[in-house]
């Protein structure tokens, strides 16, 4: 039943916030955690080069629902949640870091 | 005539402000003079008593949660202590004491003569030269005083109501500084002070504009990093290649002490000025539009992206921001409590890095405990 009231809560939060309102910006949380958890968790493991557990920890946000998946090859990361969200961020070189692509 | 063009000459050279000199430079890394830990044991335990003791839960992340202090005194490293993970070799991301990067890039640029802070950013981004945001000047994007309506909003506050969310992870994420300059013109450019994320991304734009012209992509690094050895400082940028010079710099806690000494030593770096002579003391000095247009509640002054221990002027706040330390100390000062504390008078420069979610290390108990220890 909560599962249910969190899922009901982010696709209100998908809907809210219309364009033209100059305050605010037209993003829901779950983008949000999914980018941060992307962009974060890929200059954490491969600009800051702390290990895989702290940067879990780093990254971790509220609403805590981002998985971060990790490419160790092509030094990525990419992060998603529920269906339809996902963000990923590349390390691009050794002095521009991580781009969220 | 030519004597008289000699005299004028000689007269201007010698009116120039010389640059401190130094038994060493740390270029290829900090001369080490550790401090001796029996003498010092309870300045020592008194502030990693203070720094490094977990005040909260650390799988709830909070408290005051540091990850690194380093003292630089008399030009050489006198203690340096990590923590939580992090060693000498590991870099940290330096959030908002990035804009200090971002001015001092402007600084460089300026120096070279590829910048004037009073031009009109679209001398430097042309592609927005029919745009009513032409009249925000090089010089606001460093004074926060662009007047563009900029929320400055974090974790603690709506995520919707935040620019710097939006810009780092959202909607904004993919070309930033169009999201800065899509934000409207709350005010006229000077005649507002709103501390802003986006103001030192677009000073970073035009620094990196500017700069490319004569040393490529990778100016950044030929202008300041490498000349204070700090080549391994990453600047990050977004997809379009546009840096982002509000928050995304990570180096290590000695090389953002490397940026310090810089500004220790009026912007000289073993003779060599990287800044214009004058770019230290009005980066240190309150800008006219702090002056001016600051906010009541905003009792630590700025001047060019730098916090200044004075008493904001007109002085409302009758007290300097940390007033155990001298009035001559300025300071980077980032999110989650990354410091670079410069003091002159003490010729001190303490770095500490941290990850404070929800709460803040005090930079005065911080820089009195550090000097406590050198002196």
């Amino acid at each position: 039943m909560k599962r249910l009231v969190l899922l009901a809560a982010l696709a209100l939060g998908a809907c809210a916030n219309p364009l033209g309102d100059p305050a605010t910006f037209d993003n829901n949380d779950v983008e949000l955690a999914v980018g941060n958890t992307a962009r974060m968790g890929c200059s954490c493991l491969f600009v800051m080069n702390m290990d895989e557990a702290y940067c879990r920890a780093w990254v971790k946000a509220s609403p805590d629902v981002a998985k971060m998946n990790i490419d160790w090859a092509d030094k990525s990361v990419e992060s998603s949640a529920f269906l339809s969200f996902a963000a990923r961020a590349r390390l691009v070189d050794d002095k521009r870091g991580c781009v969220l692509e | 005539m030519k004597a008289l063009l000699f005299s004028l000459l000689s007269s201007a050279a010698l009116a120039q402000t010389p640059c401190p000199t130094r038994e060493a430079w740390p270029t290829q890394g900090w001369p080490e003079a550790l401090v001796d830990t029996s003498a010092k044991a309870t300045q020592l335990a008194a502030l990693e008593a203070y720094a490094f003791t977990l005040t909260g839960d650390d799988a709830e992340r909070t408290g005051l949660r540091t990850n690194s202090v380093v003292i630089i005194h008399e030009g050489k490293l006198k203690y340096e202590k990590y923590a939580r993970g992090f060693t000498r070799d590991n870099r940290h991301l330096s959030w908002s004491v990035a804009k200090s990067y971002s001015s001092a890039l402007i600084g460089t640029a300026v120096k070279e003569g590829l910048v004037k802070i009073d031009d009109s950013i679209c001398v430097y981004l042309p592609e927005y030269v029919n745009s009513p945001k032409c009249s925000i000047r090089v010089k606001d994007a460093i004074t926060f005083a662009t007047g563009l309506g900029w929320q400055e909003e974090y974790e603690d506050a709506s995520y919707q109501a935040s620019s710097v969310i939006a810009m780092l992870y959202g909607i904004g994420h993919r070309d930033q500084l169009h999201h800065v300059l899509s934000h409207r013109q709350a005010a006229e450019p000077g005649k507002q002070w709103n501390y802003s994320t986006g103001d030192a991304h677009l000073a970073a734009a035009v620094a990196q504009r500017a700069l490319a012209q004569r040393h490529g992509r990778d100016a950044f690094w030929k202008v300041l990093f490498e000349p204070i050895g700090t080549p391994n400082v990453v600047f990050e940028v977004d997809a379009k290649g546009t840096p982002l010079g509000g928050s995304m710099v990570y180096a290590t806690p000695r090389d953002f002490a490397k940026f310090g000494f810089l500004y220790l030593n009026d912007g000289c770096w073993n003779g060599e000025r990287l800044v214009p002579e004058g770019w230290v003391s009005a980066s240190t000095t309150p800008s006219e539009t702090f002056v001016q247009h600051a906010p009541e509640g905003q009792s630590t002054p700025s001047g060019y992206s730098w916090w200044l221990n004075i008493e904001r002027p007109p002085p409302t706040v009758k007290e300097r921001p940390w007033a155990d330390v001298p009035n001559d100390a300025f300071s980077a000062n980032g999110h989650w409590g990354q410091f670079i504390v410069v003091v002159p008078s003490w010729d001190l420069v303490v770095v500490r890095t941290g990850d404070d979610r929800d709460s803040r290390i005090d930079l005065n108990e911080l820089a009195k405990l550090s000097y406590e220890v050198v002196r």
